[in-house]
C-alpha cells in the first residue's frame, strides 16, 4: 500500500499479520525511510474501532508523510484480527500492545518510539509506558479505567438501539449495565461482551501518575501529552455519526499532535525535561 | 509480519489507478480438486457507506469465512479511500455512493478479481449503502453472476436530517404522546400516498432503479434481505412509505430471479449473532441452488451437502410478500 505524496515520493503501507500467542493482529505499517520517530497507534474499543478507522488512517498518513513510521492495529478478537472477541481479557489486549512495541522498536532501536492511544487504547498505551516501553505518551481522550471506555460504547450503541424502538421497548443504558451486573452477557454491535470483562473493566485503569501531564511530568522523565477530545472531533470522542463525521477534516487536530511528535523525535536522547 | 494465515490472505489489487486493499478468504480445499477455476464463482464485499471491510460486527469477515468453507472464494476489498486503500474519502460520500460514484471501480474489481483468481464471475455482496454500489457496477459489468443486497434503499436520503427534526423524532419514540402523533402523522402520509396512487416518491433514485431494472431485468440471481425497519411491520414498510422493495420485484420483470426474504431477528447493522446467522444460512441456501460452488458433489452426502440441504427445507422462493424498505439512513 502506499500514500502519494506532492513531492511524487510514495510511502508504504503494509498490510501484515503479526503473531500473538493464540491468535494474529491485523496491523498496517506505514513504512518511511529512515524515520524520525516512531509511533505505535493503539485505537478505541471494540465497535469503536469502525467510528475511528478513517480518521485513524489519515492520522498515520500524516505522520508519515512527515518522516514518523506508523504501525496501527486491531485488537485482538476485533476486525481483521483474529481470535474470538469474547476470550479476551484487558490483559490480552495489554499484551498486545507491549508485543507490538517491542516488534516496532526492534527494527531500528535508536529510533524514539512514541505510544499513542485513543479511548481504551490510551490506557493499555498508558500502562505498558508505565512498564518502561517507548520514548513518549500521546493520549487522546484517555479514561481512567476501561469501564468507562465501555460505557462510551455502550451508550453510542443504545442511542442507535433507541432510534428503531418505541416506548417500553426502549431500553436504557443503566438496563443493559444492570443486566451486565446480574450475569447477563451483553451483544453490542455484535461484539459479546461478557459479565466478567466489564467487571474487569473497572479495576483495569490508567496509571494514577497519567491522570494529568503534571502528574505525568512529575512521574516520568519522558515526554507525555494528555489531549481530550471535544465534540468537535467526534466520531474519535463522543458522538458523530460514522459516515458523515469521520470524513471531516481534522487538521486541527493532527497539526499540532504532529508537531508534538516530531518534537519528541528531536528532544530525544538530549535529556530534555518535556513540559 | 505474515501476508497470509489460514484461509485467509492480504491482497493489494494495483492497477485501478490507485491500490486497494483487500482480504482473499481461500476456499476449502475439497471443493478444488481436478475442476477447472472457471467453473468457479467468487464473492465480493463491498463497503457499506464509510465502513472498513470488516463491517459492523465484523460480521463480513464472519460471512466470508463462512463461504469459503462452503467453496466460493471470498473477497472484501476497501473501495477508494475507504478502510486501508488508496484515495481520498469524500465529504459527501453518500451523495457520490448514491449517484454510482464507487460503480466503474467496483466493476473493475469484479473483473480484475475474475482474470486474477480464474473466476466465472463474482456475486456482488453489499449492504445498505454498499447495495447502491453493488447494483450499479452489476448493471455494467459482465463478470457479475449475481448480487446479494442486505437492506438496500432505492431512494435519496439525506445525508444528514435537521437537528429539529432529530429530537423530534427521538421525543415521539420515547414518549406515549409522541408515539400517538407519529402513528397519525403515519396515517396522513398514508392517506398521501394512496392520493397519489402509490406513486414513486419524488425523492427515488432514478438512476439506481433504471440500473436495477438492466440487472434484475437480466435475469442476474439477486437475493434481498431484509431487516426490520422502524415502525414496519414485519416485512412491509411503516405505513405511509413507498413499499420499494414491491416496486423493485415488479420493476424487475417476468425472466428476473429476485429472492426476497425477511431476516426477523436481526437489525439493520445484521451484526447480532442473530441475525448474523440468519443471513449466513440465507446467502448459503441462496448460493446453492443458483451459484453452486465448483467441485460439490450433489450426490455426496457430507458435511457441506447436508449443511446445504437443512439450508434449503425453509425456502420461501419467491416470497409470496416482499418485503419494504427502510434503512437506518432513515433515522438519520
Amino acid at each position: 500500500m502506499q500514500t502519494r505524496l506532492d513531492s511524487g515520493r510514495r510511502l508504504q503501507e503494509r498490510a501484515g499479520y503479526f503473531p500473538v500467542p493464540g491468535a494474529y493482529l491485523y496491523t498496517v505499517l506505514h513504512e518511511v525511510e529512515n524515520p524520525a520517530v516512531r509511533v505505535l497507534v493503539a485505537g478505541p474499543f471494540a465497535s469503536e474501532r469502525h467510528n475511528s478507522y478513517l480518521p485513524l488512517v489519515r492520522w498515520a498518513r500524516t505522520l508519515a508523510e512527515e518522516n514518523i513510521e506508523v504501525l496501527r492495529y486491531d485488537y485482538r478478537g476485533t476486525g481483521e484480527s483474529t481470535g474470538p472477541f469474547e476470550a479476551m481479557t484487558f490483559e490480552h489486549w495489554e499484551e498486545d500492545v507491549r508485543l507490538l512495541s517491542t516488534w516496532f522498536k526492534s527494527r531500528t532501536p535508536h529510533v524514539p518510539l512514541v505510544l499513542h492511544g485513543l479511548g481504551l487504547g490510551a490506557i493499555l498505551a498508558g500502562r505498558v509506558f508505565d512498564g518502561g516501553v517507548g520514548e513518549g505518551l500521546l493520549l487522546w481522550s484517555p479514561p481512567a479505567n476501561a469501564n468507562q471506555a465501555m460505557r462510551t460504547t455502550l451508550m453510542r450503541w443504545v442511542g442507535l438501539e433507541q432510534i428503531f424502538k418505541f416506548g417500553d421497548d426502549r431500553k436504557s443504558a443503566s438496563d443493559y449495565i444492570r443486566e451486565l451486573e446480574k450475569g447477563s452477557p451483553l451483544q453490542v454491535d455484535g461484539y459479546l461482551w461478557s459479565p466478567g470483562l466489564w467487571r474487569d473493566s473497572l479495576d483495569f485503569t490508567l496509571p494514577a501518575a497519567l491522570a494529568s501531564e503534571e502528574s505525568a511530568k512529575r512521574a516520568y522523565e519522558r515526554p507525555v501529552r494528555i489531549f481530550k477530545l471535544n465534540s468537535d472531533a467526534a466520531p474519535l470522542g463522543k458522538g458523530g455519526l460514522v459516515g458523515y463525521d469521520d470524513l471531516r477534516d481534522f487538521t486541527w487536530l493532527f497539526t499540532p499532535n504532529r508537531e508534538w511528535v516530531t518534537a519528541v523525535a528531536a528532544q530525544s536522547g538530549k535529556g530534555i525535561a518535556y513540559a | 509480519m505474515l501476508e497470509s494465515i489460514g484461509k485467509r490472505e492480504l491482497i493489494a489489487l494495483d492497477g485501478l489507478g490507485l491500490r486497494l486493499q483487500g482480504t482473499y478468504h481461500r476456499p476449502a480445499d475439497r471443493f478444488l480438486p481436478g475442476r477447472a477455476g472457471r467453473d468457479r464463482v467468487g464473492v465480493l464485499f463491498v463497503n457499506s457507506l464509510s465502513l472498513p471491510r470488516a463491517a459492523s460486527g465484523d460480521s463480513a469477515v464472519h460471512w466470508a469465512d463462512s463461504l469459503a468453507e462452503l467453496g466460493y472464494p471470498s473477497f472484501r476489498i476497501d473501495l477508494p479511500g475507504l478502510g486501508d486503500s488508496e484515495g481520498e474519502a469524500s465529504t459527501n460520500l453518500l451523495d457520490r455512493i448514491n449517484a454510482g460514484g464507487f460503480a466503474s471501480v467496483t466493476a473493475a474489481v469484479a473483473r480484475d478479481l475474475t482474470g486474477r483468481y480464474g473466476l466465472s464471475g463474482v456475486v456482488i455482496f453489499g449492504h445498505c449503502a454498499g447495495c447502491v454500489s453493488a447494483i450499479y457496477a452489476g448493471a455494467g459489468c459482465g463478470e457479475c453472476t449475481g448480487l446479494i443486497l442486505l437492506d438496500p434503499y432505492f431512494h435519496l436520503p439525506q445525508a444528514k436530517r435537521p437537528r429539529v427534526r432529530e429530537e423530534l423524532s427521538a421525543w415521539a419514540r420515547r414518549s406515549r404522546i409522541g408515539r400517538l402523533l407519529s402513528n397519525s402523522y403515519d396515517s396522513v402520509r398514508n392517506l398521501h400516498l394512496q392520493l397519489r396512487g402509490n406513486g414513486l416518491p419524488g425523492n427515488a433514485n432514478s438512476q439506481l432503479l433504471t440500473c436495477w431494472k438492466r440487472v434484475a431485468g437480466a435475469g442476474v440471481p439477486i437475493l434481498l434481505l431484509k431487516a426490520p425497519g422502524i415502525k414496519a411491520h414485519g416485512a412491509k414498510p411503516r405505513l405511509g412509505e413507498f413499499d420499494y422493495i414491491d416496486y423493485v420485484v415488479k420493476l424487475a420483470g417476468h425472466k428476473s430471479q429476485v429472492s426476497v426474504e425477511f431476516i426477523e431477528c436481526a437489525d439493520h447493522s445484521f451484526a447480532n449473532r442473530e441475525g448474523r446467522e440468519a443471513v449466513q444460512r440465507q446467502i448459503e441456501r441462496w448460493l446453492v441452488l443458483h451459484v453452486p460452488p465448483a467441485g460439490i458433489n450433489f450426490g455426496a452426502k457430507d458435511d457441506w451437502s447436508l449443511r446445504a440441504i437443512d439450508n434449503t427445507s425453509d425456502s420461501r422462493e419467491p416470497q409470496a410478500e416482499p418485503a419494504g424498505t427502510g434503512c437506518a439512513l432513515e433515522g438519520r
